[in-house]
């Protein structure tokens, strides 16, 4: 039997051809195709509940085979990381309450402005080169394509199919992910005591928050070395001096008026946010090395940027910088993002019902 | 040919193929061994060629990639090609035998469904996709590729009772003459 024969040839091109013509089809948009999933979807959903059941003992078997240790540890850890924020709660809730005011104030959209639609994930990809999740709300909720998601960690991802029940949600980590992004990063500072008319920012003194004016009384033991002499009686080299030497009590009182200046600098940047992959943490790209904003370092913050063509509003908690790469030449750096998120551990998300701005122009 | 064959195996593929399909979105995704998602349609498509040769197996390939693609959500027709060369490639082994021995059809279905999943990222650097070439693509391959070659000795017979193959009436003579 040859490998090459005319009519597997002809069964071959025209199978090839077939496929590219669907693709070409339905990544131009064909409501045929569209409305062919949905109803596959609803075809295939009793064979998917039907198998869940069977095989979820064979799941779990296999959980408990392949988990505990990390779940285990995941528990310690997650148990470290909760008294140490119980203390952050507090001081956090205030600033939610009063950033959320002074945005009410100037008349700026907040997170919380948006409303949202809680769903649960009911199935992942069953591709090893996607990273998406299935979940049980849709068309008939008001979710839409391209509606972010998140958790109650920060962003998870955007929607990008809707069926009537159900929507499929393409994870950060998605090679095909994208979305703008700022950088964030606190700076405390304290600027010489003779505190000049302005800040470096720019800011005017009066803008600055000026604190502490201190009096204090001290009263200190200290341990004085002894000096080692030599014959003579002349001291030798400082470095030898007896560390036991005699102890001598010493009290004094001073009183020191000190004023201190604590500035906020912020550092932002802009970039683009690109999955990378499961295993890899996604990058944000484009950034410029501009000194006037500073450079970017492990551990600032990031967050989305929103704007008029971003499908995400502004300020969703992204991660923390894990990573600042210097890519050569022209170009600039590349920041490896830690999410705050962990998109192996989801359950249940929110999906905020956000249409951007030029898009809710352009439907009006 | 094409369309007889569509006709006549494919009351029995659909059902199968939605069996499959349902595994894959719900057992197979919790099943990572090394964090790779065993490819349970694709091993089935690879076995198909495996028992009934590579244009049996392209086709079937071509069916069951257009339901992955329905069931998932990627671009129609693009599990259609991976999944169909899965098909063909398994195909080869009736070239080296009349009648294929398990551990030889284990072999081809192992090859198939490599060459399958190494093309994913090949059709969609084609449709456009950037970073199609994740990192982990050198971890994915041998693992769906083993994977697929033990399944492969419960997917061949049921891709033989799928596609109506009977085995082949004629015996090679016993001293191999």
């Amino acid at each position: 039997m040859a490998i090459y024969s005319a009519g597997r040839r002809r069964t071959m091109i025209i199978l090839l051809l077939s496929s590219v013509l669907l693709i070409t089809l339905d990544l131009r948009g064909n409501a045929v195709f569209n409305a062919a999933r949905s109803g596959f979807e609803y075809a295939l959903r009793p064979f998917e509940v039907a198998g869940d059941v069977i095989t979820r003992p064979v799941a779990r078997v296999w959980s408990g085979m392949t988990e505990v240790d990390d779940l285990e540890a995941a528990n310690r850890l997650l148990q470290e990381q909760l008294d140490a924020q119980r203390s952050d709660q507090i001081a956090a809730q205030n600033a939610l309450i009063e950033n959320r005011d002074l945005r009410a104030l100037v008349g700026l959209e907040s997170l919380a402005a948006f409303d949202r639609v809680t769903a649960s994930i009911i199935g992942s990809s069953p591709s090893n080169f996607d990273q998406r999740v299935e979940i049980d709300r849709g068309l008939v909720d008001g979710i839409r394509v391209g509606m972010p998601v998140i958790n109650s960690a920060g962003l998870v991802g955007k929607i990008t199919n809707v069926f009537p029940e159900t929507a499929i949600v393409m994870l950060v980590t998605d090679p095909q992910y994208h979305v703008p992004v700022k950088v964030v990063a606190e700076v405390l500072s304290t600027p010489p005591t003779s505190v000049p008319d302005t800040v470096p920012s720019g800011l005017a003194v009066d803008d600055v928050v000026t604190t502490t004016s201190t009096s204090t009384t001290s009263t200190s033991t200290t341990s004085v070395p002894q000096p080692i002499f030599d014959a003579a009686g002349n001291p030798l080299d400082p470095s030898l001096l007896a560390p036991a030497g005699g102890t001598t009590t010493t009290s004094s009182t001073s009183t020191t008026t000190t004023t201190v200046v604590e500035m906020v600098e912020v550092t932002r940047e802009t970039g683009e946010l690109d999955g990378f992959g499961a295993d890899q943490y996604p990058r944000v790209r484009f950034i410029a090395d501009s000194p006037q904003f500073g450079l970017a370092a492990v551990g600032d913050a990031v967050l989305t940027a929103g704007g008029s063509l971003s499908l995400a509003p502004p300020d969703i908690p992204v991660g923390r910088v894990a990573n600042v790469i210097q890519r050569a030449g022209a170009g600039g750096l590349e920041l490896e993002v830690e999410l705050n998120a962990d998109l192996d551990r989801l359950i249940f998300l929110s999906v905020i019902l956000y249409v951007p701005p030029i898009q809710a122009a352009a439907v009006r | 040919m094409f369309g007889a064959l569509l006709t006549s195996s494919l009351t029995r593929i659909i059902p199968i193929g939605m069996m499959l399909l349902a595994l894959q979105k719900t057992l197979f995704v919790e099943l990572q061994p090394f964090g790779v998602i065993i490819q349970i349609v694709l091993a089935f498509a690879a076995s198909a060629g495996a028992a009934g040769g590579p244009e049996r197996g392209a086709i079937t390939g071509f069916s069951l990639g257009i339901m992955f693609d329905l069931a998932v959500g990627s671009p129609l027709g693009s599990a259609s090609i991976t999944m169909g060369l899965a098909g063909y490639v398994a195909g080869w082994v009736d070239l080296i035998r009349i009648e294929t021995t398990w551990w030889l059809a284990a072999i081809f279905v192992g090859v198939g469904a490599a060459v399958g999943e190494g093309g994913v990222p090949v059709v969609r650097r084609f449709i456009g996709e950037q970073d199609a070439f994740v990192p982990e693509l050198a971890k994915i391959v041998p693992v769906v590729a083993v994977t697929a070659a033990a399944a492969s000795l419960l997917l061949v017979p049921i891709s033989r009772w799928s596609l109506k193959i009977e085995r082949p009436e004629w015996k090679m003579p016993a001293d191999g003459r």
